[in-house]
């Protein structure tokens, strides 16, 4: 930021305008044999290249609507099929399948891994074939319209960290947030409400938490910040106007506002200021865009079959998936739900009950219901936790109850729409669903993929701070081309 | 003179090697070639090189021979003669062996006969330049126009002979690549896009018509499916007879092995095809999208094909000016690029207030560029779709829930792009439906909520094969489970009374409930109307019903009665640190703690927890209660005994109430209980002390047994 200022008062900065004459002819010539593409109009990866606001090539998705799955769901009991595990019930986990997977503090001092299969029966669904647990026969239902990966994998091996890092491509925590990336690369679609959103909804199932900072802009200005949706009267908090105030006060007020804005943005150049007029010019918009898209009471008896009755219950999962659609129809580009309670390191096969309950016939229904107003094209949903599950009891082993450690080797996703290939099963995981055999799509590739299909390249998709460039997908990253349609 | 001997003898041998080679290219067809000639015949790449070097040398010394400097300079002259004379000698002998090497297997077609008939007339050139150079009418103008016809001939003859040897276009391929297009995914065929390609690229420069190799040649399905002289190219189905399969997987050193050392190999990409490719026998007009999702062939195609309409995407008009798209831009107008570097515009309309025709109209301007239009709930009305139809390079229009009868739809016939048609939550009728059979260009179509039939679909889809329809939920009738009734109180606590406030989220509903702990029924219970009131303690259960929906599960709600509220309250002897609330105060804050017991609602303690209140006026009590927790598995028992003291003031307490309870077995589950203590006292009360008892031993059974256990209490209510 204080970079930012004193371009503003010095125009051009040293070292730019160093580089800038030392680029000759010959720099160019020599760059070519070092960088053998430099005129196949391919870029270089330079943050020159990238201009926010418009895709680098035409996109297939304009809109993400993120499920997140928080505490990780059991890969196990979801989407991958091991009979194998049911099978050998109460043996070890053999020491060459774990090999050097290091264990989390909770299961470390276990003497016993004792494999264990799912309580749940899997069945078949459509016309793929996905195997799909009885725990979501809605989601079974639409696995004809879903692509389901059963290798993704990932660094982290507890929560706060693995879902920093799913959140915004680094573990530590002060990075932008997928979603800001996302506005910040696309810009807004609708200019009265904002591009990030997110909703939270919490199960009944052992919890963990989530924060502010995985919806936070990290470096970018602020308006890529998430907003957040409450469930509350006021969806968003300080929205209103106060009591004593009408809309016409507050017009005056905010042209007033702006105008002592522009005078200081002038002075000093930050343009956190720019930034500020334009958060207080879309809220004002907002006071009358948002209820209209909070208010659910107009939606018709089938959609509310469809998603559940709960559709109708602020701050359930159902109503963040109703409210995620219509959000999304809106223009909303990056919608980013938490469904807490999936962290079940015992009493797995109830709370799991409990939590799949919860999200399964809504995650079904936001899928058909965005398919039946021809937005699934151009909607990317994606599906998914922060980690999988160990193949192998935490704490005592029972049939019907047992537990499951965090395991980051090898989950479940799955992603429906925005040219994402629909009715695939992708990647493969051995036969005790412990490591990946087939085709691994780590945390970068899964967000090189998503901004792919957004039209964004990851490696242009660049914003220089404190004296380096940085990408969601750091230095790594790969589009996972075998999913796309 | 020995020189001229040799002269003699080399121009005489010269003279044999034409008439040789004349002889060879008149009886070619009838000549079979020994055995013991094939090397001499195979060294023709070899020895090809000194022909040509000699000759360009002669050629180079032929043109200055004329001039004043070297016109009498007898060893430029003699050296020149020798040159020409070994050249030509060369050029002759280098004929003899292609010829004999075209006669082998393998060597047939359009470039071979080009460059056997330019390499015999280098070397008749050559020869016949030899022999009249020194005559008096071989002037400069002769010469050079010899010379021309000679380097022409040099530079043709090479490159076909390259191409034969190396395989098509083999000089210029690293710099052009003539139209090497990948084709999208939808359109490729599993053999011309997928396995042809292969071949091209690694097996037909040997295997074509001009040089086919063990007499197979890889450049159609025809000459593919006839094989090679060493039977059949590949068995369809049965990779493991395959000879194709074989020859590729061969260890490399062998000299079976295909494609042969030293040439580009396969990748194990393409490998992997090929072997899909033979046992999955697919036709070879069979479209990649015609093999099942989860096939491998198909998975693997799409890393060698293009996606469906991937980046490249081509537009024929130009970009807008940015000014305009700048000035139209609005809060309810968004136009955006559809990427960088694309002249294609995306629009979206947004707000139902400010929509009016005019918001299109004004579109105009950009009516090239626009794209895509999404027009989602706005009050369109039929009229407007004529000012759509002119958006000529429209692709995707959305027109959801907007107020156009489809009877007018047919207007948008003109839009010759149009391929995503969303309509849903439109009304249509039959007039709609043939309306929509006339936009010939439709590939999608979005048509949930619109009224149409089955049969209307079945009519749709037989107009048009290539429509695809999405229809979308349709409500199978059966009934689903009503969620359960939400309370919209607050505080469960009341002093005097408090209003009942049940609701349900869905309309129509109709709430029943019960004060007896019986479950509410659809006939007999209470239905619920607002303005009902609670008076005393009283347990609440609800249950939900409607027509046409399964009832919910019953719920349940405790409303306590608190009549009295002491005016001062604190710890005798304190709870635990972590579990102490606000202060004791946190007791009568009439805000139930729930089931969580680490909410800051609920006060823990191992040790007596014990409690005073004081009245400022005494109060006439009758029942103390203390609402506690049992949660076996963190060590939360119900307090084994509870004490009521009370007086006038701390010095003049009796015990005025003692109950107990049992020890729990280990698998009670969790439960909330107001303990409730009868006062037998009968007078005015000013101070109390509340004493509650946690476990001292843990039962056996416990984990951590013999140490003691908690007391959990989150109110006490004084009536």
């Amino acid at each position: 930021m204080e970079k930012d200022i004193l371009e503003h008062r010095l125009q051009i900065n040293r070292r730019h305008f160093l580089s800038k004459l030392s680029l000759g002819l010959g720099s160019v010539a020599l760059g070519s044999l070092l960088i053998p593409n430099l005129f196949n109009g391919i870029g270089t990866g330079s943050d020159e290249d990238f201009i926010p606001g418009i895709p680098n090539f035409a996109p297939k998705a304009k809109r993400v609507i993120y499920l997140f799955q928080d505490g990780a769901p059991s890969q196990l009991e979801s989407f991958d099929y091991k009979p194998k595990l049911r099978e050998m019930m109460g043996q070890e986990l053999p020491p060459s399948v774990r090999g050097n997977q290091i264990l989390t503090g909770m299961t470390a001092q276990q003497k016993s891994f004792p494999l264990i299969g799912s309580y749940y029966d899997f069945k078949q669904y459509g016309e793929s074939k996905a195997w799909v647990s009885d725990l979501f026969p809605h989601i079974g239902k639409i696995a004809d319209d879903i692509c389901i990966i059963r290798s993704m994998n990932t660094d982290a091996i507890n929560h706060d960290p693995a879902l920093t890092f799913f959140q915004t491509g680094a573990q530590q925590g002060n990075r932008p947030s997928m979603g800001a990336w996302v506005s910040y690369g696309l810009g807004s679609e609708n200019k009265n409400l904002p591009a990030f959103t997110v909703l939270l909804s919490k199960g009944k199932g052992n919890g963990q938490g989530v924060y502010s900072k995985l919806w936070s802009n990290g470096f970018l200005d602020s308006i890529h910040q998430g907003v957040q949706f409450s469930s509350s009267e006021n969806p968003v908090l300080y929205l209103n106007d106060q009591d004593g105030i009408d809309k016409r006060d507050r017009r005056k007020m905010l042209d007033k506002l702006a105008e002592l804005n522009e005078m200081s943005a002038k002075e000093f150049g930050d343009p956190e200021i720019n930034a500020k007029i334009q958060q207080y010019e879309m809220a004002y918009r907002m006071q009358s865009a948002v209820p209209d898209i909070m208010d659910v009471s107009k939606e018709p008896d089938d959609i509310v079959k469809m998603y559940g009755p709960d559709c109708l219950v602020p701050g359930t999962y159902a109503a963040n998936c109703l409210l995620a659609r219509k959000l999304s129809e809106n223009g909303v580009r990056f919608i980013q739900l938490y469904h807490q309670g999936w962290d079940q390191h015992s009493n797995l096969p109830k709370e799991m009950a409990g939590q799949a309950k919860d999200v399964d016939q809504a995650s079904a229904a936001l899928v058909t219901d965005l398919k039946q107003r021809g937005l699934l094209d151009e909607t990317l949903v994606i599906w998914g936790g922060e980690f999988g599950r160990t193949n192998y009891s935490q704490g005592k082993l029972n049939v019907d109850n047992y537990g499951r450690d965090h395991h980051p080797r090898c989950f479940s996703a799955w992603m429906a729409g925005g040219g994402i290939k629909p009715g695939l099963v992708y990647g493969e995981s051995d036969e005790f669903g412990y490591n990946i055999i087939k085709d691994p799509v780590h945390v970068h590739d899964f967000h090189a993929t998503i901004l792919n299909q957004l039209g964004i390249d990851h490696k242009k998709l660049t914003f220089k701070s404190q004296g380096r460039r940085y990408r969601l997908t750091d230095v790594a990253g790969n589009v996972v081309k075998g999913i796309i349609a | 003179m020995i020189k001229r001997d040799y002269q003699v003898l080399a121009e005489n041998f010269l003279f044999f090697l034409n008439i040789f080679i004349l002889f060879l290219l008149i009886f070619s067809s009838s000549l079979a070639i020994p055995q013991w000639l094939q090397p001499f015949g195979r060294l023709h790449p070899l020895l090809l090189h000194f022909p040509i070097v000699l000759l360009l040398m002669a050629i180079l010394l032929e043109l200055f021979r004329f001039n004043k400097k070297f016109i009498n300079e007898p060893l430029y002259q003699n050296f020149t003669n020798w040159v020409w004379l070994i050249a030509a000698i060369f050029a002759a002998i280098t004929v003899m062996m292609g010829l004999f090497l075209s006669n082998e297997p393998g060597y047939e077609g359009g470039t071979l006969q080009w460059h056997k008939w330019l390499g015999v007339g280098i070397a008749f050139n050559a020869t016949a330049i030899y022999w009249f150079r020194n005559k008096h009418w071989y002037t400069i103008k002769i010469v050079r126009g010899s010379l021309g016809l000679l380097m022409a001939l040099l530079i043709v003859g090479g490159d076909y002979g390259a191409n034969l040897t190396h395989g098509e276009n083999f000089v210029l391929a690293p710099v052009w690549h003539p139209e090497k297009k990948k084709v999208a995914i939808d359109k490729a065929l599993v053999f011309n896009d997928l396995i042809e390609p292969i071949f091209q690229e690694k097996c037909t420069s040997c295997h074509n018509p001009n040089k086919s190799k063990g007499g197979l040649i890889l450049v159609d399905e025809k000459s593919v499916l006839k094989g090679g002289k060493n039977g059949k190219f590949y068995a369809g189905g049965q990779p493991q007879l395959s000879l194709l399969l074989k020859r590729v997987h061969e260890p490399e050193q062998e000299k079976e092995h295909m494609p042969p050392t030293g040439k580009p190999q396969l990748t194990t990409q393409e490998m992997l095809l090929l072997y899909l490719w033979v046992k999955e026998n697919a036709a070879f007009n069979k479209k990649v999208v015609d093999l099942p999702q989860n096939d491998s062939l198909r998975i693997i195609a799409t890393n060698f094909l293009k996606p469906n309409d991937e980046k490249e995407i081509h537009f024929d008009f130009g970009a807008a000016d940015e000014k305009v798209i700048k000035k139209l831009n609005n809060n309810y107008r968004t136009i955006y690029p559809i990427g960088q570097g694309l002249p294609a515009l995306g629009v979206n309309i947004y707000n139902k207030k400010t929509y009016e025709p005019k918001v299109l109209e004004e579109l105009l301007d950009l009516k090239k560029q626009i794209v895509t239009l999404d027009l989602n709930r706005m009050p369109v009305k039929d009229a407007e779709l004529k000012t759509i139809a002119k958006f000529e390079n429209l692709q995707t229009l959305i027109l959801n829930f907007t107020d156009i009868t489809g009877n007018t739809l047919k207007e948008l016939a003109p839009l010759k792009h149009l391929n995503t048609l969303a309509l849903s939550g439109v009304r249509l009728n039959s007039d709609g439906l043939a309306q929509i059979a006339l936009l010939k260009s439709i590939t999608k179509l979005t048509i949930w909520n619109t009224g149409l039939t089955d049969k209307d679909i079945a009519s749709l889809k037989a107009n048009n094969k290539n429509l695809a329809i999405i229809t979308g939920y349709k409500d199978d009738g059966k009934p689903i489970k009503l969620n359960n009734p939400q309370i919209g109180n607050t505080n469960f606590i009341f002093a005097d009374k408090v209003e009942l406030q049940l609701k349900h989220p869905i309309k129509g509903v109709e709430l029943r409930y019960t004060t007896d702990g019986t479950d509410p029924d659809s006939i007999k219970s209470a239905i619920f109307k607002p303005g009902t009131y609670i008076n005393n303690n009283e347990f609440i259960k609800a249950k939900a019903f409607k027509a046409g929906w399964l009832s919910s599960d019953v719920v349940s709600f405790n409303f306590y009665k608190n009549a009295f509220t002491p005016d001062s309250i604190g710890y005798l002897a304190g709870p635990n640190d972590k579990y102490s609330g606000d202060g004791a105060k946190t007791l009568i804050d009439k805000d139930l703690g729930g089931t969580n017991f680490g909410n800051g609602k609920w006060i823990g303690s191992q040790k007596d927890l014990v409690i005073y209140m004081q009245f400022s006026s005494p109060k006439n009590l009758n029942t103390v209660t203390l609402n506690c927790m049992r949660n076996i598995g963190s060590q939360i028992f119900l307090p084994i005994g509870v004490e009521v003291w009370g007086g006038i003031d701390k010095n003049h307490l009796k015990l005025l109430s003692s109950i107990k309870t049992p020890i729990p077995l280990k698998d009670d589950p969790l439960l909330l209980k107001g303990m409730e203590c009868k006062l037998n006292a009968g007078k005015t009360i000013s101070y109390l002390k509340i004493i509650a008892k946690p476990i001292q031993k843990l039962p056996s059974w416990d984990p951590v047994k013999n140490q003691p256990g908690w007391v959990f209490v989150d109110e006490i209510f004084l009536n």
